[in-house]
């Protein structure tokens, strides 16, 4: 190659010494995450919290324009909807008089019962900022965090079902890790005949059961929730229906509406109380229950 | 390169920064928050790959390493790997650039072709060595396929919006110096 190098000759070694550097450092830092990735990830975080809330002011417009064009040719098929929306009303209506009924019914056992629900189970709700930006991620970051009081692992719902779990928590803001994520894996309950299974993202809309103790009892259509073992999640939070999917396998089909993820509520869940002493009724000078009178406390034998 | 410190490089340099933050802030706008069957294209990849073959002198290695780290950060890989072999590979095939000049789209494209094949599968097979949760075989290989799709397209909003044309032999810049 004739061409002038001279300038470049004294650089090139320098420049290559100066990329080699920053390969180094990248590797290390790689080596790093793998051997200790919590500091990593916190390091992560950290940017995470300094760059993305920077970019809010021109994400909210911008998402908000998007919306609207995509509405507007929605607008196109709008005749149509409105007739499925006619019957699907009329199938709501007879379900809202069986749903009037039932909670009647159930207002009525509760009364009897005297259950008392979990006061404590209250919620934050969050705006979605930004999703994973990876096809291969199914995350969302959400605009709170921990000066709002959020915790790692919390539940996080749209107004009907489950949608994730908080996974990292910046000051300002905290990422949620879907249901469809690969890394998502949580334990539910199949109702009504009560099946354990773990429910595992796999990249695909609906996730598929895995370790169902007896598939036979489990049939499409069935109520799945979360089952609360683990101490993860609370109990009972609505996950979706099973469905059979197209490979043979059981899936879910998700209750929250995952093609609109817009506010988010993560519930405040408090930790089980762990029960740490072996019990009174194990101890003989613990008794629970009225107290013995003296006499009674002979040694049997 | 650094020392060709005419105002125009910097600009050129700021304004090929901006169209990567550009690109990392569509990635992130949350538009679609179901899980596809195809993978989108690496827009940015092909982008970073058509200045470096084309304007290397503003995608300077700094500037390439500091945006593959942060999109590893944002983006939820495993921090450094992506952003080490992507820099290596941007590194050898800026070696070959002045080369490009006189041959025809074709072996720019090739070359563009084999520089993402083989980001892909060194950092697939550096994820399996290190035994790291990977992505979906399928997905990936789709991906790779469609950033290699996706390059003629960018050269050609390039060009257009940018002026990305490619470099005759013997052209000089403002400072009179030969490129």
């Amino acid at each position: 190659m004739a061409r002038d190098r001279n300038s470049e000759d004294y650089f090139k070694p320098v420049r290559r010494l100066l990329v080699g550097v920053m390969v180094v450092s990248l590797l290390g830092l790689f080596l790093v995450w793998r051997i200790d990735s919590p500091r990593v990830e916190r390091f992560r975080l950290a940017v995470i919290d300094r760059v993305v809330p920077s970019m809010e002011w021109a994400m909210v417009p911008v998402t908000g324009f998007v919306n609207l064009v995509s509405d507007f040719r929605s607008y196109q098929a709008l005749a149509a909807q409105n007739d499925d929306l006619r019957r699907e009303l009329q199938q709501m209506k007879s379900w809202k008089e069986a749903a009037l009924q039932l909670e009647q019914e159930n207002a009525r056992l509760l009364d009897l019962n005297n259950v008392q629900l979990d006061p404590q189970l209250t919620y934050v709700t969050g705006v979605v900022m930004t999703d994973s930006g990876s096809p291969f991620r199914q995350s969302v970051l959400l605009n709170v965090g921990a000066r709002d009081g959020i915790v790692d692992g919390w539940a996080v719902m749209d107004g009907i079902g489950l949608v994730g779990r908080i996974s990292g928590v910046g000051r300002k803001i905290s990422r949620v890790i879907l249901l469809t994520d690969t890394s998502s894996g949580i334990p539910v309950t199949i109702q009504p005949s009560g099946q354990k299974a773990i429910l595992a993202g796999d990249n695909t809309l609906n996730p598929p059961l895995n370790f169902i103790e007896d598939r036979d009892l489990v049939r499409p259509g069935d109520r799945v929730v979360t089952s609360g073992d683990g101490g993860v999640f609370p109990t009972d939070l609505l996950v979706g229906q099973v469905a059979l999917g197209t490979d043979r396998r059981m899936r879910v089909r998700l209750s929250a509406d995952y093609g609109r993820l817009e506010f988010l509520r993560v519930l405040r869940s408090r930790p089980h109380e762990p029960i740490t002493d072996p019990g009174g009724l194990l101890e003989t000078d613990t008794m629970i229950g009225p107290q013995l009178p003296q006499t009674a406390e002979v040694t049997d034998g | 390169m650094a020392e060709r410190s005419v105002p125009s490089t910097w600009i050129g340099r700021g304004s090929f920064a901006a169209l990567c933050l550009a690109i990392i802030f569509a990635m992130l706008l949350p538009l679609d928050m179901q899980p596809n069957r195809w993978a989108a294209p690496d827009v940015l990849l092909a982008t970073i790959l058509a200045w470096v073959i084309r304007r290397p002198e503003y995608a300077s290695a700094v500037l390439l390493a500091v945006i593959l780290l942060l999109t590893d950060l944002l983006f939820q890989r495993p921090p450094g790997l992506y952003a080490a072999v992507a820099l290596v590979v941007t590194e050898m095939i800026r070696k070959r650039g002045g080369r490009m000049r006189q041959m025809p789209f074709l072996v720019e494209w090739g070359t563009a072709a084999l520089g993402i094949v083989a980001i892909t599968l060194i950092n697939r097979m550096a994820l399996v060595v290190f035994m790291t949760p990977q992505p979906p075989l399928g997905m990936s290989l789709i991906q790779m396929a469609m950033t290699i799709l996706v390059y003629p397209v960018v050269i050609g909003v390039a060009v257009s919006l940018f002026g990305l044309r490619r470099r005759s032999p013997g052209e000089t810049n403002a400072a009179g110096q030969r490129l």
